[in-house]
């Protein structure tokens, strides 16, 4: 019973923590200008998290070590500093996002500018990597953030056209008068919101803190396989709410409120609440974990001591590293950058980096000498291969296409 | 001990790979840092027999090579007390096992001589900050 408990908790606590402000703000934006005719790249997105979260999960509990040893183990120590620097910096962009979500999601609550609650944010963030035990970081948001399931009640009371739903989603259209280029950048931020490196670290490095070992792999791939696909239709139902009520009226999402408009259209201020309390616990989950997540890499690669089953002054440098990271995330919002460009920014960023942690997963997960029977089978390797070409073609188109769009103006 | 193995079950030729970038435990299960070099003696037959395990930044510039390189051993040395690009050498005799995943020291960290920037960090900024007791 307490399994079954602990297996439901976990399964709820992927689903809530898989939505962050890339999803909230990319699911958004597509879905009042593109309707559903970009799903695809959200599915696509989804799938390739699931399969890779799965194999970096399976790793960490078999061999009982971060992805990030791996990742220098096996793409040698240059390669594996160009992907920590990467990660570093995307790392201080997403936290700013999240930081600048829990401020917008704050704003909405309070009418107080959302650039005042930056700092107490960006404080509180920092506080609960210093203090909070980890299990109540990954559990609480993450069961909170499940409120964002608002969405889909708010779907179910829009009237939806779910026929023409499910026909835009099988016949993807470019709609009239956007390019192509704009077409397939929000593709790629899309992808990039479902692949954001720092949950991948922090999945893994999670696991390690949980002591996962090959016994809790039956736990460890309920999360994965059934926590992220839910998380993904979560984020897809937040792009389908957008369709019937921000479409039609052209209007376009340049602030996290507007995200939330068809929850407001549909179930009034109830649903508000509610999807406020969501807005804030995705936010403020993600900002910790992906300040945290600077730590775990940084430590990893180095071989520092690191985490929060022992005392800040046993692991001081990791704590050091996601300090610094916090201080740069909040300072980088207070230069009042909108909150949602960054965002966007930030997800293509990081499909353009994920190829360099996607790489050594899927080598590792490999090695039969390390992983023993439970390396990659067959239809694993073929998916896991035909997924990481689609990820690396992503990655050059995505420098061209932020700078070609404009960022998706 | 036969021709073609160290005594560790490693072939001979294959330390780099077995070794460089090993996590390093000590005794007491603690990460104590990484394999980032490796030190060899030759001896009078020629065979070149590993002495050292290299830990610590100024190992690992080197291997980073080029300018990151350069620039990473100029750093890690002005953050040592003494200006010296050694880095620090954990010998041989201190090894207790290397597998897959990690290399096991049989002294305790802070005998190994790699933890003083943790400690350094831990006196001067962690340990006064509230709670970092």
């Amino acid at each position: 019973m307490k399994r079954l408990l602990n297996l439901t908790l976990g399964v709820m606590t992927a689903i809530g923590g898989f939505v962050d402000i890339g999803n909230l703000v990319t699911s958004g934006i597509t879905g009042a200008r593109f309707g559903m005719s970009l799903a695809w790249a959200l599915l696509l997105g989804t799938a390739g998290m699931t399969l890779y979260g799965e194999m970096a999960g399976r790793v960490t509990a078999v061999s009982r070590r971060p992805i990030f040893h791996v990742v220098r183990e096996r793409l040698g120590v240059r390669t594996a500093m160009v992907n920590l620097v990467a990660s570093l910096l995307l790392n201080v962009l997403t936290l700013a996002a999240e930081i600048g979500g829990v401020g917008l999601a704050l704003a909405l609550a309070s009418s107080i500018n959302y650039i005042l609650w930056v700092p107490i944010i960006g404080f509180l963030v920092w506080f609960f990597i210093w203090k909070v035990p980890f299990a109540v970081i990954e559990r609480v948001f993450g069961l909170l953030g499940l409120a964002l399931m608002v969405f889909v009640v708010a779907l179910f009371h829009l009237h939806t056209h779910w026929h023409a739903l499910a026909s835009g989603i099988v016949n993807p259209v470019v709609p009239s008068g956007e390019g192509h280029p704009t077409w397939w950048f929000y593709a790629i931020s899309l992808i990039g919101a479902a692949l954001v490196p720092y949950q991948v670290f922090f999945f893994s490095s999670g696991g390690i803190e949980e002591k996962w070992s090959v016994e809790h792999l039956g736990e460890m791939r309920a999360n994965a396989l059934i926590g992220f696909p839910l998380g993904g239709l979560l984020s897809l139902a937040i792009m389908a709410a957008a369709v019937p009520v921000l479409q039609p009226r052209s209007i376009g999402v340049n602030h996290l409120g507007e995200v939330g408009l068809p929850v407001i259209a549909a179930l009034g201020k109830v649903g508000l609440i509610i999807m406020l309390l969501g807005f804030f616990a995705a936010t403020f989950a993600a900002a910790v974990e992906s300040a945290m997540s600077s730590g775990y890499i940084t430590a990893q690669y180095l071989g520092w001591s690191w985490g929060k089953q022992v005392r800040p002054s046993q692991a001081p440098r990791f704590h050091v590293v996601c300090l610094i990271t916090v201080l740069l995330g909040t300072a980088f919002m207070l230069t009042t950058v909108d909150p949602v460009k960054v965002t966007l920014v930030s997800v293509v960023l990081g499909a353009a980096a994920i190829p360099l942690t996607f790489f050594p997963i899927l080598v590792v997960a490999n090695d039969r000498r390390l992983m023993g029977k439970h390396a990659n089978g067959r239809i694993v390797n073929a998916l896991g291969f035909a997924f990481f070409v689609v990820i690396v073609a992503v990655s050059v188109a995505t420098l061209p296409l932020l700078f070609i769009t404009k960022a998706g103006q | 001990m036969t021709a073609d193995t160290s005594g560790w079950g490693i072939p001979v030729g294959y330390a780099n790979e077995f070794l460089l970038d090993r996590e390093i435990l000590d005794k007491d299960d603690t990460p104590v840092g990484k394999v980032d070099d490796l030190d060899f003696e030759i001896l009078p037959d020629g065979s070149p027999v590993l002495s050292a395990i290299l830990c610590g930044p100024t190992a690992l510039g080197p291997r980073l090579g080029g300018r990151l390189g350069t620039w990473w051993v100029s750093i890690a040395r002005r953050l040592r007390p003494n200006d010296d690009p050694t880095p620090v050498h954990v010998g041989i005799d201190d090894v207790d096992h290397v597998d897959r995943e990690t290399l096991r020291l049989r002294i305790t960290g802070s005998n190994a001589g790699t933890l003083r920037l943790q400690r350094w960090v831990d006196a001067k900024i962690v340990k006064r900050i509230p709670g970092g007791e």
